[in-house]
Parts: structure tokens; sequence; C-alpha cells
């Protein structure tokens, strides 16, 4: 009777815990039927084009929930790296419109965001802050300072190199793709494949546990911030192409669809623990999801809506998911 | 005699107002198990820290393998062969055994971890040095608590250099068909001339596997036995204690009264079912089964921790309300928690504010805590259950096992309620504490209360129980009355070693 009892429990744990999923494969098919030319190759291609600023974020987010744990609270999390991307957006399309070059605009971006990287690693680290306080914190002040650097106003794009990376470069795909599939699999076989990621995942399983088998916990989580900051700095030239320019505001939308795609991504991982392959199949499926949501008409702040009520429902069912088991 | 696989001598540890350590020793040899026991405080942990490199002693010689090391410290000594076993597991939930072993020692090639190599070793050293054939991509939240201990096992001996390996307390959280595959894969590694210190409160299990024992008191080495058999445990007891224990269990002439609370069908739909129990007042009523039996999830249920799927409680024949556990003790019936430190103590607290949680509606008025009557209780609680220190503004968090779980005696005490439910009161309380929280436990009863008292350790329930419930597989097996109570027959009935007609589940 136990044993079927602990079956029955386990699963009912798989069935919550593949809940987000279903739910987002119902609602992809909603738009399908609703939208006929919906599921198309050029449509899936500008489903890809639109999601690689959330998939270069997430890689960056994953890894830091992997060392800090994905414990909603008190776990790892980095909420700044949406601001870290603006802020090099910001600080690139300055620098460029200017008539500077583009090498000293990405150099002058880069000190900045290792800079915010660096600064979340030691409030975490050394003074022991909550991620997700620290990191909503040095979200609203990145952002502060990057107002103050553009004006709060758009800039055109004028890097044609910026702007390449949306022509299509080979096998039919654009430039952008090819790059962020490229930087997918190195993150992969970092974070999945060797010591260090193993170390990190082992750093957020158990804080513990990990110290005692000798890793050095502080400086694996220092070192997933300031990752972190350097996906945000180039998730930073993704959003220029992308917008064709700077618009400022891009970061809320960014950040909604990062933290989505992150616990999302926890349904496809079969411990249903947030890993960063799960994470950018997250970003793919939420960015299939927007421009769905779109093609069928629905009006803009609704989709806001729709988006914050998804990151409850996954973040709740983890929640229940952990719970049951 | 051969070269000792370690040697501490004349070891002396200060702390802040304490000798820890005064002059200990401790030898142990090569393909030995050696037991160490002693009562909560008498050095066992800090001489196991002094060994392991984290105290440096003020005074004492350690050497390892014929070695001295001076000073040792944690790196020396691991370097030296020297493994620890923590009671706690530190294993990641969602890591594979493979990932788990291997954590922080991990094993790459050219390009990244080599996983295939890492799961072959780890499945070959669990199979071949543990006895335990487990998948190497097993999740260790599919594990059972004895293949989790096992998995921490290799991880610290999976670099084939260990030579002394340190068992700290390796089957507190285990039912005792469990404790066999420990014992097993520590006669393993004895075999290969691994030296093995062995820590623990369970006498029986220190008899039965050790071929030495030290026994500390008091900081010191106070014996060291030679031979041991399954008789020498008496012995031990009064070695640690430095007294006879004639009076272990309290002597009783108290008679039961008539049945007062009673658990009709009592199921939670998933680890018991149909449980029905009459409990007398005035009765110390055991209930005994395994980690599994569903002995753990009722008394949860009982209090109102689980939801019950079915099933009434009445106290004289009117229903008892303990759908929560705030209902349950406005109605009288409180519960001694088995993990004291997590849901019993605010451990942060002091013993004084601890003591009078349940209570401070009596002892305030309009809202405002009357600081004097608190303290008033607190002293005389404090002096009835002689909790040490007695101060009731020492924080809790520093008291012994003993006496934290006396804080929360204290509290119910306090609230004067009419049944108690202790679960496992004793686990992690040394032999004199456990005495006196018997005593406790059986004036309870004496004065006319109804105690409830769910526990793994038969030798407890034997010594203080009138009748004790079996539970197997979510029922109730059996009831032995107390003229049948002994702890071979209850052992049996708890393992399933002997057949049994089924009486009791008609029922």
């Amino acid at each position: 009777m136990q044993a079927n009892a602990r079956h029955q429990k386990h699963a009912l744990a798989t069935f919550v815990g593949l809940l987000p999923l279903i739910i987002f494969l119902a609602l992809l098919l909603y738009v399908g039927l609703n939208a006929p030319n919906f599921l198309t190759f050029m449509n899936l291609k500008l489903v890809l084009a639109q999601s690689l600023p959330v998939v270069l974020a997430v890689i960056g987010l994953s890894a830091v929930v992997m060392a800090g744990g994905d414990d909603v609270v008190s776990g790892g999390i980095d909420l700044s790296i949406p601001a870290t991307a603006v802020l090099c957006a910001g600080i690139v399309a300055v620098i460029t419109t200017a008539g500077l070059s583009l090498v000293l605009a990405a150099g002058a971006a880069l000190v900045a965001c290792m800079l915010v990287g660096g600064i979340n690693a030691l409030l975490v680290t050394l003074l022991r802050m909550t991620p997700l306080l620290t990191t909503l914190a040095m979200f609203v002040a990145v952002v502060g300072i990057n107002n103050v650097i553009t004006s709060r106003r758009r800039l055109d794009l004028t890097s044609d190199a910026i702007a390449s990376l949306r022509q299509d470069f080979a096998f039919g795909l654009p430039l952008g793709i090819i790059i962020v599939g490229i930087l997918v699999l190195i993150s992969y076989h970092l974070l999945h494949r060797t010591k260090w990621g193993l170390n990190l995942q082992a750093a957020g399983g158990s804080r513990d546990a990990a110290e005692i088998s000798g890793i050095r916990v502080n400086t694996l989580v220092a070192q997933s911030y300031l990752l972190a900051a350097f996906m945000g700095f180039v998730t930073g030239f993704f959003i220029l192409a992308r917008g064709n320019g700077y618009s400022p505001g891009t970061e809320d939308n960014l950040m909604l669809e990062m933290v989505l795609a992150n616990f999302l991504g926890a349904a496809f991982s079969p411990r249903r623990v947030v890993t960063m392959w799960g994470a950018v199949l997250g970003a793919v499926l939420v960015a299939a999801i927007s421009i769905g949501l779109k093609t069928i008409g629905v009006n803009v702040f609704w989709t806001d809506l729709i988006k914050g009520a998804l990151i409850v429902t996954v973040v709740a069912l983890s929640a229940i998911s952990e719970r049951v088991r | 005699m051969t070269e000792a696989a370690f040697r501490l001598r004349d070891i002396v540890q200060v702390f802040p107002g304490v000798r820890a350590l005064d002059g200990a020793n401790l030898t142990v040899h090569p393909g030995e198990v050696h037991g160490l026991v002693g009562e909560n405080g008498a050095g066992k942990s800090t001489i196991i820290k002094v060994l392991a490199g984290v105290y440096q002693p003020a005074e004492g010689h350690i050497d390892v393998g014929g070695t001295a090391i001076s000073p040792a410290t944690p790196e020396k000594i691991h370097a030296a062969g020297v493994r620890f076993i923590h009671q706690e597991l530190h294993l990641v939930p969602h890591f594979t055994v493979t990932e788990s072993v291997f954590m922080g020692q991990e094993l790459a090639g050219p390009m990244g971890l080599a996983t295939t190599r890492m799961r072959r070793a780890a499945e070959a050293f669990m199979r071949d040095q543990l006895g335990s054939a487990l998948p190497g991509n097993r999740l260790i939240r599919d594990l059972s608590p004895a293949e989790r201990k096992l998995v921490q096992v290799a991880r610290a001996l999976i670099d084939g250099e260990a030579r002394v390996v340190v068992f700290d307390e390796p089957t507190a959280p285990l039912a005792s068909e469990e404790v066999l595959k420990i014992m097993k894969a520590i006669e393993q590694l004895k075999s290969r001339g691994i030296a093995i210190l062995y820590v623990s409160h369970y006498l029986n299990e220190i008899t039965e596997l050790c071929d030495r024992v030290t026994v500390f008191r008091k900081g010191k080495d106070v014996a060291v036995f030679d031979e041991i058999t399954a008789d020498t445990g008496t012995e031990l007891v009064s070695a640690m204690i430095g007294r006879e224990l004639d009076a272990f269990f309290p002597a009783t002439s108290r008679q039961a009264g008539e049945v007062a609370l009673r658990l009709q069908g009592f199921s939670d739909g998933q680890t018991f079912e149909d449980v029905t129990l009459d409990i007398r007042r005035g009765e110390i009523f055991g209930i005994a089964g395994l980690i599994g039996s569903g002995r753990e999830e009722l008394v949860d249920a009982l209090y109102g921790l689980r939801r019950r799927a079915s099933g009434t409680l009445t106290l004289d024949g009117t229903v008892l309300d303990t759908q929560s556990a705030a209902n349950a003790v406005a109605n009288g019936m409180v519960l001694v928690p088995r993990d004291r430190r997590h849901d019993g103590l605010v451990l942060p607290m002091t013993v004084e504010e601890n003591a009078t949680l349940a209570t401070l509606d009596e002892s305030s008025s309009l809202g405002l805590i009357d600081r004097k009557r608190i303290r008033e209780v607190t002293q005389k609680l404090i002096g009835d259950l002689d909790i040490r220190p007695a101060n009731a503004r020492a924080v809790t968090r520093y008291l012994s096992g003993g006496n934290q779980q006396k804080v929360v005696l204290a509290r119910w005490l306090a609230k004067s309620a009419k049944i108690f439910i202790f679960d496992e009161p004793t686990v992690g309380v040394d032999v004199g504490a456990k005495s006196e929280i018997y005593q406790l436990i059986e004036n309870l009863a004496s004065e006319g209360a109804i105690i409830l008292m769910s526990s793994s350790d038969p030798i407890e329930l034997v010594g203080t129980c009138d009748r004790v419930a079996v539970m197997m597989r979510g029922e109730v097996r059996t009831i032995i009355e107390k003229d049948a109570l002994n702890v071979d027959h209850l052992v049996a009935m708890t393992t399933g070693a002997t057949d049994m007609p089924e009486v009791a589940h008609a029922g």
C-alpha cells in the first residue's frame, strides 16, 4: 500500500511539474488554431529572432539560480540582468551616435556591466544580502543611471555591424541566431559538462554539502554573477539590433520574460530543477507566446497581465510540486 | 601489537570557562571497529574535532599511522587518510548517486567531465566495497535514508586513500532494518584493514559491532573495554555515568483507570489505515513501528499536523477537535515533537520565553505581559524539572539535548494539559537526562494524565509503557499487554520477524 502511495505521490509530483509546460503548449495550440500561418518556417524564424535577448539573459540567470539554489525567496536570482543589458545598449547607442568607434563603445559598456556584476557579487557573497532584494535594488539603480546617460530618449542605430546581426548569414538564418546558437552550446558545455558547472550546481543544491566537499561556494556564486553581467552585456547588442536602436523601457518586458522563461524551464528538466538548456527552451516558448498573442490581436496591456499571471502560476506550481514530493 | 592507526595522547582542550578535554587518550588499531561512547558533554564531539584538525588542543600529541602530526590541520589529517562521516547527510537531493559521490573531486577529461568513468567507478565502489548495488543515475531524493548514508560514505572513501574512518552517529535517523545495511558496510571496510571509530548513543549497536570500546566521561577516557559481548552493555552504561544505574526506568505501582481517549477508524488515505485504539486515564500507552510504518504520520494526524481522511477522536465520550494544532492545544492535548530543534523550540529565545510561549494569554493582562509572574512560573518549572543551567535567561540553543527537551516539557506543564503525546522523547538525550525524563512522564501518568508515547526505541517502550501498539505497513498489528511486554517480543513484532494471526486489525 505504501509503495503504491509513494508511487501515486511521485506521479502527482511529476504531473504538477509538467503542468506549466502543458498550459503553455495549450496556449500555443490555441494561437495556432486561431492564426493558421503562425506555425510556418518564416514565423518560426521570427520567433527565434525575437527570443534572442531573452535567451541570452536567461543563460546568465540560470547560472545564478544554479549557483544560489532555486528557492524563490532565499535562493540565487539576478533581476539586474535586464538593466545591465539596457545599460550596455544605452552606452553603445550614445557613444556611436556621437560618432566614436564601436570598439570604444563596447569597451566602455563592458566595463560598466562588469562593474554592476562585481557589486552584485560582493553584496551577495561578502555581505550575505538576499539576492532577490540586492539585484532588484541594483535593477532600479542601473536603470536610473541609464536614464541619465541617454536622457531617456530614443536613439537610432548607426552601427552597421550591429545591424548585420539581423541579416541572413547562412542556411537562411540571420547572423544573430547563429551567434546565439554557438553561445548556447558553449554555455551548455560550461554549465553542464564541466567540473566548474557541476560544482556550481552542487553549491546551489546544498551549500553545506558543497562546502564540506571542499567546493569554494562563495567564489562560484560570485563568478555566476559576473557571468550574468557578461551575458547582460551581450544582450545589449541584440536589443539594439532587434529594436533598430535604443528605446527607453525595454528592460521591463525583458525582466518579465526572463523570469518566466527561467522557471518555466524547470518543467523541461527530468529533475524539475532550473537548468540552462531548459531556460533557453523556455525563452523560445515565451517569445512564441508573445508573438502568438500579438498575431491573434490581443491587446498589449492584456499580454502583460497574461505573462504576469503565468509567472505566478509557474512558480506556484513548482512550489506545489516540491511540497507534494 | 601492530602500529596504531591513530593515537591521541593527553589531549587538553580548553574553551572559555570549560575544560572540554582534560588529558584524554584514544587509540584505534587498523582493522578494528572501535566504539566511542559517553554521555552528552563527555567530550566525544570535541575529541573528534581535535582529530579532524578543527580544534587546536592546548596540550597533547596526535599521531596517525605512527607519524606525529603537529600542528594538525584539516588538510594534513585528510592527507594522512583520515575520513569523517558526519551525522548530517549533506547531499543535494536532485543530484545523482554518481554526482554526489564525486562532488568536489570530479574526474574530467580534455572534453569536460568523464561521466561514464565516474559512473562506473561509483557503481563499482558502492557494490564491491559497501555491498549496495545502486544505479549511478538514481537521484538522491529517490533513495532510502540508509542508501543516502552509504552514498555519503562512498564520497569520503572513493579516492581509495582512507585508512581511518570516523562514523559520527551514522544510524540516528534510520529504522533498525536499515541499520543492518550500514553495519554490513562497516564490516566490509574493516575486513580491508581500515580502522573505524564508531560514535553512537545506541549501545546495542556498539556491543554488536565493535571490537573494542573507549568510554569517555567528563573530558577523559575512563575505561577501555577490550572484549565486547552482548552483556558488556550494562558495564558500558555504568562506566559512562559513573554510578550503578539501578533505577534507569522509574519503578511504579500506578494503576491505569478507565478508558478515556478513543481513536476510531483513523486513516489518512496514504500511510495508515483504520487505526482504532482505546487509551486509559493514567496510562502510558506506547506506539511502536519502524520508519514508514505510519507511526509518525499517525501522531501528526492526531495533533492536526497532518490531514486525516477519516476517523474520530473522543475523550470521555465527547468528540475532541484536534483538526489543527491550535485546536488540539486549546482542548488540552499537547505534543512534545520528535524534532524539538525545529518544531519544539524557538532556539534563539530564552528558556523563559520558550517555557511560557503557550501560556502568554494567562500571564498577561490587556495584552501586556506580566514579567514578574512569568519569572516565577519559569523558576518553579526549572526547579521541578531540574533544567540545567538553572537560568531562566539562558538561550535555549546552547542547552544540551536533554535540557532542551525539558524546556519543551516545561511549556506544556505550564499549560496544564490533560493529554500528552511524546514523539521520540529521548532522541539525542544522554543517559542521565533520559532517566529524568522517564520519571517526569511517569509522574504525569500518576497524576492522571493520558500519555501516548511514540518511539523507535524498543527498550524505552518496554521500560516505561503499560501497553504498546505495534504498527506495521500502516496498520496496528497487535497491542502488547504489560505482562507480555519484553524487548525480544516487541522487536520481533515491530520488524515482522514473528508471524502473527490477524486479530488486532479486525477491530
